[in-house]
């Protein structure tokens, strides 16, 4: 792997990193008074954003600028316009945002003030995972150090533009992370998803025009308007431009968020960032981009990590939170202790997930316990695909049916041997006592 | 208007309308639980999908109620994929549902069942515990909720915010532990709890009143229109086996109540369900043909033989007063009237002051449901306390139609002087001293007719029930009692 040229990560390591101070000292705010100063038109910078082909590192990868674009021409709409900073980092093995957030939230600030200035939205909300107690308080902090210095607020470095950004810490739900649930909770709702269309830009928070963007996206864009599209498509591969963060965890020997180009293989991110499967073990599976992903076997570790190449190996780049397991890791309690995640957090509007992701996680905690039919694995396969693709309001239950279908593709024949044996021989005791992990308990 | 096609049909279908409206409107059949006309669609129970196709793009499953139309839009609502994620959504829904159809009060009128049985499969395939939740958790005096049967539709919170526009209903707990339960677990309020009822698609929310009262397949359903107040509402009667009137519910008329009604109105089944009075006896309950008074009293006696004694009684007195109800029918009140010009007298109806029920939704507060339709034809509206005056000095009164007696205050009435002659037509006889001729008549859901609302819109009433034997419509006793007064009239 040859030498990764940092951005997102370059400042982190540094002592106060996230005072303005030490933001300022290394290069801090140049892009928002580039930007300011100029002036640049708003519409200059979502072309930058457009011709760097920036996609999305939410999870579903849709390209920034042409979100951007959906967004009304202000002449002909006078309704507010906002953008929301989705930070309620949930997926499991997720972890990225929160370093950005902790140890570089001006990055951020900045990121949300250029964006904001390219919708010409006034108003920026930033959805914080409620558990992040630390990046809401840096952040905040941060947001008061920034309107001290004049860049957050009215007039900001004396020009015409005007921003105010807030914060709003989530509660704890998964569901809130998805937009429009994210949305419905900003509004002081319950978070439950809205059906698509209509789309954020076109009705959004309070019916107004909003673009949802993800914390590592909008962390993007300062560097884009500094050192152009160019530079940043000449990082990544052709479908997948830029660098990303991985945050990889499970069974390796240094689990963490590096900062990476598009194009690395995962067994280079396995070996040479975590050290390898730990304990000196080998490697069983490996979610490539968070637990809704598709679960992919040993065999795929070469898949070139970027969009298109997950892909085609039948999974999806998501969030680039790979989560590894060792051999000795038992499928059945994974799937288990997968599914009692979506069962726990599905918000309970669809049908099919509503009753789907508690069905999978019963099966799947049957099968752990020993109490497993054959029929099961089919079964298991029918419910996924009565649960997805595109069956419901949002993508949740196709969260839970996504691994669920590749562990059954890929792990069949394990399943089946815990079918048979009437035990799961890998799974850890606790997992196979009865009282053990009610979703709801 | 835009044009779409539905299974091979071109409709026409209103472009502000979701695409389920539209095949509704066609006579189309779409499944729906959480879509309700009358709601703001959420597209959460997923039943309505149907496969659509625009503009050469590959079909698409979609959820019908979320779905705008587009012209040249082509639907199919049997497409086998369509078919297919309906059957699996069915599959989820029942996963935990309690399958206690055989002691639902919703079963034979429950979408779930309807659907299951046309598009669902033969038998599960969960093995895994039903979840065990609240079978009877009281909502208040009317409604009770039983959450194993619950879909989680979100109709009745929708109801409650966009309809009565009064939030009580909330849903509360996450995914698949979600509740329907109301804030603060207060008891629900406000003059609309049925309605509840009736748009829960399964058998969660049941009226207290109701259950176990009867099998809904064993109801016969009649129209008619709401007797409680000017409103109007359209409703169905609906009748057990012949005999009883087990329910009032909201029928669409989209001028007047759309699918609501108020709980004054649903609940009014007293006056319809009186038992009748004893064999040969003249109080207590319905009285089924006619009294006259003889030497011992109130007796029952021959139809004719009363109609000879209202003839002497109303030919022989100066000036009756003639009183019809407020719930005479336009051609009784045209009968009524043509009566009383041959007395020759002006007929007026009884007019209750406002219930004070009355709300900003559907009840008028106005407790006479005809008041435009008498009014029109010249029937002068009195007060009950302005009547009570008038018959005090009157030789001889004609009362008419069903409650009038009550309405003018059966109690006050007690006190009239016995001078006060009475031929009185209602539903009972009560114990009046001047009281000399009483005929039972026809409650208004045994009687067809019209009403005209407080808007001006005239309204149906239809046999709902059969009248006890011996109780002949109004219209053709008034039209005989005329007869009589008038070849009186003629002979003296």
């Amino acid at each position: 792997m040859k030498r990764v040229d940092r951005y997102l990560l370059a400042r982190v390591d540094l002592p106060d990193s996230h005072t303005l101070a030490v933001y300022r000292a290394h290069g801090g705010y140049q892009a928002l008074e580039q930007v300011l100063r100029k002036p640049w038109k708003p519409e200059q910078v979502t072309q930058v954003v457009k011709d760097s082909a920036l996609r999305g590192r939410g999870g579903a990868g849709f390209l920034t600028g042409l979100k951007w674009s959906f967004m009304p021409d202000p002449a002909k709409d006078p309704r507010p316009r906002y953008l929301a900073i989705n930070a309620d980092e949930s997926e499991p093995g997720t972890c990225k945002d929160r370093v950005l957030m902790e140890r570089d939230p001006h990055g951020l600030i900045e990121g949300c003030l250029v964006s904001a200035y390219a919708m010409r939205a006034s108003t920026v909300y930033i959805y914080v995972r409620g558990e992040y107690r630390v990046s809401y308080a840096r952040l905040q902090a941060a947001i008061d150090e920034a309107r001290e210095a004049g860049l957050v607020g009215r007039r900001i470095l004396g020009s015409d533009f005007s921003c105010e950004i807030w914060m709003h810490p989530g509660a704890g739900a998964y569901i809130c992370g998805e937009e429009t649930g994210l949305m419905e909770s900003l509004e002081g709702k319950r978070g439950h998803p809205r059906p698509k269309p209509p789309f954020p830009a076109a009705s959004g928070l309070w019916r107004s025009p909003t673009t949802v963007n993800n914390v590592e996206t909008i962390f993007n864009v300062p560097f884009l308007v500094l050192r152009g599209a160019d530079w940043f498509k000449a990082l990544g591969t052709k479908g997948s431009t830029g660098n990303f963060l991985c945050g990889i965890s499970g069974h390796v020997e240094r689990p963490g968020v590096y900062e990476l180009p598009f194009g690395v293989t995962a067994r280079e991110i396995l070996e040479q960032c975590a050290g390898g499967v730990w304990k000196g073990r080998r490697l069983k599976a490996f979610f490539p981009g968070g637990s809704s992903t598709g679960l992919l076997p040993a065999s795929s570790v070469d898949v070139v990590m970027d969009h298109d190449s997950v892909k085609a190996a039948g999974s999806m780049f998501g969030t680039a939170a790979m989560i590894v397991l060792d051999e000795t890791a038992s499928i059945a309690q994974l799937m288990e202790v997968t599914l009692r995640f979506y069962d726990h957090e599905s918000c309970g509007q669809c049908s099919q997930c509503r009753e789907g992701t508690e069905w999978l996680h019963q099966i799947f905690r049957r099968i752990v316990r020993g109490q497993g039919r054959m029929q099961d694995l089919d079964l298991l396969v029918s419910l996924a695909n009565g649960m997805a693709p595109a069956k419901t309001i949002c993508a949740l239950a196709d969260a839970a049916a996504i691994p669920t279908l590749s562990a059954v593709k890929h792990f069949r024949a394990e399943l089946e041997q815990c079918v048979r044996l009437g035990r799961d021989p890998l799974a850890t005791a606790t997992a196979q006592s009865p009282e053990h992990h009610e979703a709801h308990a | 208007m835009t044009k779409i096609t539905v299974n091979g049909r071109e409709i026409e279908a209103d472009p502000k309308q979701p695409l389920i409206r539209a095949c509704h409107d066609a006579g189309i059949d779409v499944p729906m639980y959480c879509y309700h006309p009358g709601l703001t669609p959420v597209g959460s129970c997923r039943i309505c999908q149907v496969e659509v196709s625009q503009q050469n793009q590959p079909p698409r499953v979609v959820a019908a109620c979320k779905t705008s139309v587009a012209e040249g839009m082509t639907v199919q609502t049997d497409a086998p994929k369509a078919r297919e994620v309906r059957r699996e959504c069915l599959e989820f829904l029942l996963k935990n549902h309690p399958l206690d159809c055989p002691i639902c009060d919703k079963a034979g009128e429950c979408d779930l069942q309807d659907y299951s049985f046309n598009e669902g499969q033969g038998c599960g395939r969960s093995v895994e515990p039903r979840r065990k939740l609240h079978k009877r958790r009281s909502l208040g005096d009317v409604i009770v909720l039983d959450e194993e049967r619950c879909i989680l539709c979100s109709r009745c919170v929708r109801f409650c915010g966009e309809v009565t526009k009064k939030p009580q209903l909330t849903v509360s707990g996450l995914g698949a532990h979600s509740v329907i339960s109301t804030f603060g677990d207060r008891p629900l309020t406000g003059n609309y709890q049925g309605n509840l009822a009736d748009i829960c698609p399964v058998g969660a929310l049941t009226l207290k009143k109701f259950r176990f009262q009867a099998r809904v397949w064993n109801l016969a359903k009649t129209r008619s229109t709401c007797a409680e107040c000017s409103r109007g509402c359209a409703i169905t009667v609906e009748v057990l086996r012949g005999r009883q009137v087990k329910r009032f519910r909201p029928r669409y008329d989209p001028q007047v109540n759309q699918w609501w009604m108020c709980d004054t109105g649903r609940f009014a089944l007293g006056p319809v369900q009186q038992p009748l009075a004893a064999a040969g006896a003249v109080h207590g309950g319905r009285l089924a043909g006619a009294c006259v008074r003889g030497p011992g009293g109130l007796a029952r006696a021959t139809v004719d033989a009363a109609l000879g004694a209202a003839r002497e009684i109303l030919g022989n007195k100066p000036a009756p007063l003639v009183l019809g109800s407020p719930f005479l029918t336009v051609e009784e009140g045209r009968a009524l009237q043509a009566l009383a010009a041959a007395l020759p007298v002006a007929a007026g109806f009884v007019a209750p002051p406002p219930s004070g029920l009355a709300d900003d939704l559907l009840n008028t507060g106005d407790p006479c449901p005809n008041r435009r339709g008498l009014t029109e034809l010249g029937l002068r509206p009195v007060e009950p306390a302005a009547a009570r005056k008038a018959l005090a000095t009157a030789r001889a009164a004609l009362l008419v139609g069903e409650r009038v007696t009550t309405l003018l205050g059966a109690d006050e009435l007690a006190g009239l002087p016995a001078a006060v002659r009475l031929v009185v037509f209602d539903t009972q006889a009560h114990a009046l001293p001047g009281l000399d001729v009483c005929f039972g008549v026809p409650t208004h859901v045994e009687k067809s007719g019209h009403w005209v609302n407080v808007g001006g819109l005239r309204r149906p009433l239809e046999v709902a029930l059969a009248a006890p034997r011996g109780v002949a419509p109004l219209e053709t006793s008034l039209a005989r009692l005329a007869q009589l007064l008038s070849t009186a009239g003629a002979r003296s």
